[in-house]
């Protein structure tokens, strides 16, 4: 590997950031319409104290784990079952089937209705962004175990909730582990939306109020930290997963 | 044939055992009408829909075809710019290196979070809305296309340099076909992206579109209209995968045939 090939990331990255800069500074001059990169960052660390700034991120951190945690603990439990056990899955489906095609942000309105405007709904909307992805992984991955390794672990007398659990569930582990990702990757996009909406605070939040008080720059700063933000927790996910996963499967 | 017929009748008998739950305990008083509202008011609401429309005037349908019509305009613009692009950095391997960090990034920003930029430089007209999905399915669709690219078999460009088979002739004949399948499969992952983003697009500077009736619904404390109007995005998105999943099918039937066995 030439030093260039070695490096093109970071020379990618740069060209981007130096092309935008060049470009909201020749082309557009209106940094209200096209602000460039250096403006944003000023605009933003010059005018948001550090520690509202992290309260921020944490808000909506927050969020996002909590709706997240519940909706991966009930889609791998719903899931799993929904995969292994047939009635389950003959009553689970049919409900499931229906509402999984209406998109997260469709039930915002109706999360408002039943939860209010306080944090409950948010995390309703980011736990069915997460439950569906979830649900759906876990049940195929259970639905498409090798029915070599169950006959296997039959034959050396292993039933029931242990085959279940010593042989079944890790078996699935990849495909649920493609569906936490997923489940993950919507119900961050999920947050974004929830917080634009109605709240007094969160990354979402941020990039709106910028706009209505007209400081575009904290928008596009703003824009910029959730887009890190989402890259940096997607990253822990994926080495969470190959620290437990990775045991017994290879990505 | 037994075991078919209730692998449809169970799920039926569920669905019904479910709405008959809910009817039930609407009727008995459990569950506050202006937040379940019953399945009968449902299908009263949307017979109401369909022909009187809200706000007044604009029926279902109205708000459907608006919908639709936005997310395949973001859509065939996403795919339009993204194909061409993605075949470019796919086939060139220092090119993609350059710009894999910032696809990486592009698409973890959530695309409803440049609602307000959307806002500032298309106004809250039909621009912004396209712009949102065009967004979001263009990285899906760019990153679907390069690795599209980087997978075509290398044995199969050799084969076809053997034969003498020059530079574009290759690229028309040998990798497009490849790519093919992978690229279809993208353009619908894609699709399902448009249909989520399109609710949150909706939501603000319009009153027309299926997510922007659901909002209104809820202001006028209409749940039933919201719920309505939910299963009818879901329908459409439905139908949209569904309609793509054939087109594969018909396209690329080696590439069905080739999952079905490796299943």
């Amino acid at each position: 590997m030439t030093r260039l090939e070695r490096h093109a990331g970071t020379i990618g990255v740069v060209a981007f950031l130096l092309l935008w800069e060049t470009a909201a500074r020749l082309g557009w001059r209106n940094p209200a319409i096209m602000p460039a990169p250096s403006e944003a960052a000023l605009a933003a660390l010059t005018t948001i104290p550090p520690g509202v700034l992290a309260a921020h991120v944490a808000t909506s951190l927050g969020r996002v784990l909590a709706g997240f945690a519940l909706g991966a603990a009930a889609g791998v439990a719903l899931g799993i079952a929904a995969g292994w056990y047939r009635p389950v899955a003959l009553v689970c489906r049919p409900v499931v089937e229906i509402l999984r095609p209406i998109p997260p942000l469709a039930w915002i309105p109706v999360a408002i209705v039943w939860f209010g405007l306080g944090e409950p709904s948010k995390i309703f909307v980011i736990f069915l962004g997460t439950f569906f992805p979830v649900f759906t992984a876990a049940a195929r991955g259970m639905a498409s175990i090798p029915p070599v390794i169950l006959r296997a672990a039959r034959s050396m007398d292993v039933d029931g909730l242990r085959l279940l659990a010593k042989v079944a569930v890790p078996a699935a582990m990849p495909d649920i582990a493609t569906g936490l990702r997923i489940g993950f990757g919507l119900g961050f996009g999920v947050l974004v939306a929830a917080e634009l909406i109605a709240a007094e605070r969160g990354m979402g939040h941020l990039v709106m109020e910028a706009r209505q008080l007209g400081q575009l720059g904290i928008s596009v700063f703003g824009i910029f930290l959730i887009g890190i933000v989402n890259l940096v927790a997607d990253h822990q996910l994926a080495a969470a997963i190959r620290r437990t996963v990775g045991r017994w499967h290879r990505f | 044939m037994r075991a078919r017929a209730a692998e449809i009748l169970v799920p039926l008998a569920v669905l019904a055992a479910f709405l008959g739950t809910w009817e039930y305990a609407a009727a008995a008083g459990w569950l506050r009408p202006i937040r379940f509202p019953p399945p009968s008011r449902l299908a009263g609401s949307f017979v109401d829909l369909a022909f009187h429309g809200f706000p007044e005037g604009i029926t279902i349908w109205v708000h459907a075809a608006i919908t639709v019509q936005r997310i395949l305009a973001g859509h065939a613009l996403a795919l339009a710019l993204a194909i061409p692009l993605g075949l470019l950095i796919g086939s060139h391997a220092l090119l993609d290196r350059m710009t894999a960090p910032v696809v990486a990034f592009c698409r973890s920003v959530a695309t409803l979070s440049l609602l307000p930029l959307a806002l500032v430089w298309f106004g809250t007209g039909e621009g912004a809305k396209i712009f949102l999905i065009g967004y979001g399915c263009f990285w899906v669709m760019l990153s679907a296309t390069i690795a599209a690219v980087k997978l075509v078999d290398p044995v199969l460009i050799r084969a076809a340099r053997t034969m003498d088979t020059g530079g574009w002739a290759i690229f028309l004949r040998v990798v497009l076909p490849a790519t093919l399948p992978r690229l279809l499969s993208g353009a619908r992952i894609a699709l399902g992206v448009g249909f989520m983003v399109i609710v949150g697009a909706e939501m603000i500077g319009t009153i027309r579109g299926l997510g922007s009736l659901i909002m209104e619904a809820r202001t006028f404390y209409r749940t039933d209209i919201t719920m309505v109007g939910m299963l009818c995005i879901g329908a459409f998105g439905l139908a949209a995968m569904a309609a793509l999943e054939w087109l594969e099918a018909r396209l690329v039937p080696w590439q069905a045939r080739a999952e079905a066995q490796t299943r």
